[in-house]
């Protein structure tokens, strides 16, 4: 007993006096993009490193399904790292319990005005900067080349009318027109898409629900009359995004709405494949969907100055290129959005033409229970157990139950 | 002195979460877990107050009652002919044994590819002999998805309580089967009149032993559909654990948690007493 | 009735569950040796035009294969021997001392038994989140799931051993006193050997149990390098952009195999044992 005391005093004395010396180290939890996240952020960590030897950068990748349980643990226990890349939607709830710290005083000057915008801004609460957009992403339709010119559309559709007429066409051929997701995460922004294009909104000014309004309606009905012809894959409600995306890559489906990184996708597996990308069709007007990953530092962070120059780091043109390319998302700096690789993108731009009418995710209390109600509308319509408008009727006062009005 | 450590353990890893969901229960709790103040019975409303818990509730009991009343449907015949003497007994015994070699988890995995809609064997066989005329999309409607699922619940638990019935088949002698022929008994009344009887404790035993195990079973329905679509195939311990780590409300599945608590303790009570009562 | 009629009728009557009870195992065997194009042809085909032995190899690196089956093994072997060592004593205590309370002991060894550690699985969390460890906490460590299985299988353990010592005749052991034997020795020399049976099937029904655990896993478990085979294997289904099945299904099979021969061979003593500890 007495030696260990001693041992456990020794070591103490030992750690007390190596502290100076020490480098920092500061922990970044990042989510798992792709197989190339992680090697690109020990890449950048060791860069980094070279450039300021007093600070060191440890990475802990996880699973985008692991990650909010990853982040209740170590909040709970005091153990998270001192950066995180999070959802944005989940910042509202970081800025109300404290977690997140305010960037604004931190930041070097210029900082703030490298990120383009409309993307900066769903990180800011309160008049505050709490989260830094990492990745970015909108939505537009791919679609097959050889089964649209087949059915008379080689530049792909337009509208929504385009698109019911094309899948007739492909139907008669035996193939799937238009892929329907009624699975996992995004539901319901695969149905705020059409809401969207026919005028309608998901909350209105006073954050109350407006999905229900006739354009959700008449979106929902166009939805289900599609499934109901046929002009569907069979069974939506067995089909993920992921698994809409794989039937895209295999050929098996002329159309279907998804974010950017399906071009890397098809590049790496399906490089063959002859496809094209357009907006989001339209019914009466032009909108497509926006998300952003913020990257938030820590209010129980001990080396918060290390952490903001390697947050800087991150975000100068070098590094950012690196990563938007790599994974496939949209430029979050104005920098980066000058490079070649994305002014010069075909593909791309159809997306970065997108933005201005793109919607975002409003920061609001009860937003992912308003995502939640909405999927289960959408799956119930599906499933024929409600009509489009009951559904609606019934999330809509679920949503403003969450949403507190 | 002996029993100290397994009271301690056992008290340290139930005792404290048990603490723990009660102290959730009546918090708002933040979507990382922080504990924001006390909130009284709101997490409680708001949980009866979702038509989600209802309907889980109500499917709980649904799958409960089937899975549990269809294992021991199968397994009697089972255990029956298991005990009689036929060439290959052996070999069919440790077949039927398999299915608990399979972790449930991995048996699950293994059901949702054969129920695959395009690649799946279960689809190719039926279409192979003409039982349907194109693929059946197993997974994407409840009223297909469950009773699958109910199914493997019943594959899976069958070799546990075949094991148990003939452990008690076992146990009856077989002098009385030779004095009831002796008698003029036929076959049927011998089973209904002594068999079943003897029976019971072991009957008993397998049932509660199955409607705490598959009250419990969380891996092959969230394997297979997550409680979706539609939440139609949730159960209540489904329904928890995707409230407390998917939806980010930890504080109402805290109450769903309890709720389930209770129906177990209860349970347990009336099966004391009926023990007891049997003495 | 004949032996041949009652054979032949007997597996008649089995042959519907045999046929449920193998398909699992056939689909994962055809799958597990079809090549990547195969796996998604349609329409599908039990045999494999080519059997692709690559898919084991292939797994085992895309999976982890070897560091999960050796975070299973740890984790089922200490957790068992972890339960065992504890229970042993306490199933002792309860079928040879006399003391006070033992139907209190039993009452509250039954509840615990009730409790699926998927109903406190939150209060887990946040418990094993709430200890420190080294640098973390006990979440996402392999002890704090040793520590949790260990626990919700000693009720189990100690039900099932009780009964059984409870049939080891006491006269041994005393014969043991008289001759001068103080009563720790007597217990190790003569009681310990005769409990062995019993004990290695409680061991072998925690271990299985253990090894195929899985929300307790998913829960406490995340850092990749610490998953246990279940996690890995569901891992590679719920998730993924694309799920190779032929992979998935080796998978399966491999971490499947040994515990299928381990219960085919000791299933006869399971038998036994589990009813005497079930029923009693």
């Amino acid at each position: 007993m007495r030696q260990g005391w001693k041992w456990l005093i020794g070591a103490c004395a030992a750690l007390a006096m190596a502290a100076p010396a020490k480098a920092e180290t500061v922990r970044m939890t990042v989510s798992f993009y792709s197989a190339a996240t992680g090697p690109y952020f020990e890449k950048m960590a060791a860069d980094f490193h070279a450039a300021n030897p007093g600070i060191d950068v440890k990475i802990e990748v996880v699973n985008w399904s692991s990650l909010l349980q990853k982040l209740q643990t170590d909040i709970s226990g005091g153990t998270n790292a001192d950066v995180s890349i999070i959802g944005t939607r989940w910042l509202l709830d970081f800025v109300k319990d404290g977690i997140a710290e305010p960037l604004d005083g931190m930041m070097a000057p210029g900082f703030k005005e490298r990120f383009i915008g409309p993307f900066l801004k769903p990180g800011q609460i309160g008049g505050k900067t709490y989260g830094l957009p990492v990745a970015a992403s909108a939505r537009a339709m791919y679609y097959n080349k050889a089964m649209l010119t087949k059915a008379g559309f080689p530049d792909g559709p337009r509208t929504w009318d385009d698109v019911v007429a094309a899948a007739e066409k492909i139907k008669a051929d035996g193939g799937n027109g238009f892929g329907l997701m009624a699975k996992g995460t995004e539901v319901d922004v695969y149905f705020y898409y059409a809401l969207w294009s026919h005028g309608g909104d998901v909350l209105d000014a006073n954050q109350k629900a407006a999905f229900n309004s006739p354009a959700g309606v008449k979106a929902l009905t166009l939805y289900k009359a599609m499934l109901d012809r046929g002009l569907t894959e069979p069974g939506p409600t067995n089909y993920t995004r992921e698994d809409l995306q794989n039937q895209f890559k295999q050929g098996r489906l002329a159309m279907v709405m998804t974010a950017p990184f399906l071009i890397n996708q098809i590049a790496k597996e399906a490089p063959t494949l002859d496809y094209g990308i357009v907006p989001v069709p339209t019914g009466t007007t032009q909108a497509t969907y926006a998300v952003t990953d913020s990257v938030v530092l820590f209010a129980n962070s001990k080396v918060k100055p290390a952490a903001m120059k390697w947050l800087d780091f991150l975000f100068t043109a070098g590094p950012r290129i690196a990563f938007t390319k790599g994974e496939g998302f949209l430029p979050t700096t104005n920098d980066e959005a000058k490079d070649p690789a994305f002014t010069e993108n075909e593909r791309l731009k159809v997306f970065v033409n997108l933005l201005p009418n793109a919607r975002f995710a409003p920061t609001v209390t009860g937003w992912e229970d308003t995502a939640k109600a909405v999927s289960d509308a959408v799956q119930s319509v599906y499933l024929g157990s409600a009509t489009p408008e009951a559904a609606l009727n019934a999330a809509a006062a679920k949503a403003n139950q969450s949403l507190g009005k | 002195m002996l029993i100290l450590p397994s009271l301690l353990l056992a008290l340290g890893v139930i005792g404290y979460p048990f603490y723990e969901i009660i102290r959730l229960a009546v918090s708002d709790v933040s979507r990382f877990g922080m504990v924001r103040g006390f909130s009284g019975w709101e997490n409680f409303n708001r949980v009866v107050s979702d038509p989600v818990f209802v309907d889980a509730l109500v499917r709980t009991l649904v799958w409960t009652v089937t899975v549990v009343g269809g294992t021991i449907l199968v397994a009697l015949p089972v255990a029956l002919v298991l005990r009689e003497d036929f060439w290959g007994r052996g070999v069919a015994r440790t077949i039927l044994m398999l299915p608990w070699s399979i972790a449930l988890s991995m048996a699950a995995v293994v059901w949702l590819w054969a129920f695959n809609a395009d690649y799946g064997m279960i689809n190719a066989g039926l279409q192979h002999w003409g039982i349907i005329d194109k693929p059946l999309q197993w997974m994407a409607r409840p009223e297909t998805a469950f009773p699958v699922e109910v199914g493997i619940g019943i594959v899976v638990s069958i070799p546990f309580t075949v094991t148990i019935l003939l452990g008690g088949l076992s146990s009856i002698p077989s002098e009385i089967y030779e004095a009831a022929k002796i008698d003029g008994a036929r076959p049927w009344q011998s089973f209904w009149l002594m068999t079943l009887p003897m029976m019971r404790p072991f009957m008993n035993i397998a049932i509660v032993l199955n409607v705490i195990h598959v009250f419990n079973s969380f891996p092959i329905i969230w394997v297979m559909t997550q409680g979706g679509p539609n939440n139609r195939t949730h159960i209540l311990v489904t329904y928890l654990y995707e409230l407390s780590f998917y939806l980010g409300r930890p504080g109402p599945a805290a109450v769903v948690s309890l709720v389930v608590l209770l129906i177990v303790f209860s349970a347990t009570a009336v099966y004391m007493w009926l023990r007891e009562r049997e003495g | 009735m004949s032996r041949a009629k009652r054979s032949i009728l007997s597996w008649l009557v089995l042959s519907p569950l045999i046929g449920i009870t193998l398909l699992p195992f056939a689909v994962m065997i055809s799958t597990s040796l079809k090549p990547h194009d195969e796996v998604l042809a349609y329409p599908p085909t039990w045999l494999p035009k080519r059997v692709a032995w690559e898919n084991f190899v292939d797994m085992w690196d895309t999976v982890g294969f070897g560091q999960a089956a050796f975070n299973s093994v740890l984790i089922a072997v200490a957790a068992t021997v972890l339960a065992l060592v504890i229970a042993v004593p306490a199933a002792y205590a309860m079928s040879r001392l006399p003391m006070k309370g033992r139907g209190a002991y039993r009452q509250f060894l039954l509840v615990t038994q009730m409790l699926s550690p998927i109903l406190l699985v939150l209060g887990l969390f946040r418990m094993a989140a709430s200890i420190p460890l080294g640098e973390g906490t006990m979440a996402d460590t392999r002890l704090g799931v040793i520590i949790v299985y260990a626990a919700y299988h000693l009720a189990f353990a100690v039900w099932m051993l009780a009964s059984y010592f409870a049939t080891i005749p006491a006269d041994l052991e005393e014969a043991a006193w008289i001759d001068g034997a103080s009563r720790g020795r007597a217990v190790l020399s003569v009681f310990l050997p005769l409990a062995l049976p019993a004990i290695a099937v409680t061991g072998i029904v925690t271990f299985v149990a253990s090894w195929n655990e899985f929300t307790v896993a998913l829960t406490l478990l995340r850092d990749p390098s610490r998953l246990t085979l279940p996690l890995k294997v569901v891992n590679l289904v719920a998730g993924r952009y694309s799920v190779e099945w032929n992979q998935v299904m080796a998978a399966t099979l491999l971490a499947t195999l040994p515990v299928a021969v381990v219960f085919s061979l000791l299933q006869r003593y399971l038998v036994t044992g589990l009813t005497l500890g079930a029923v009693k």
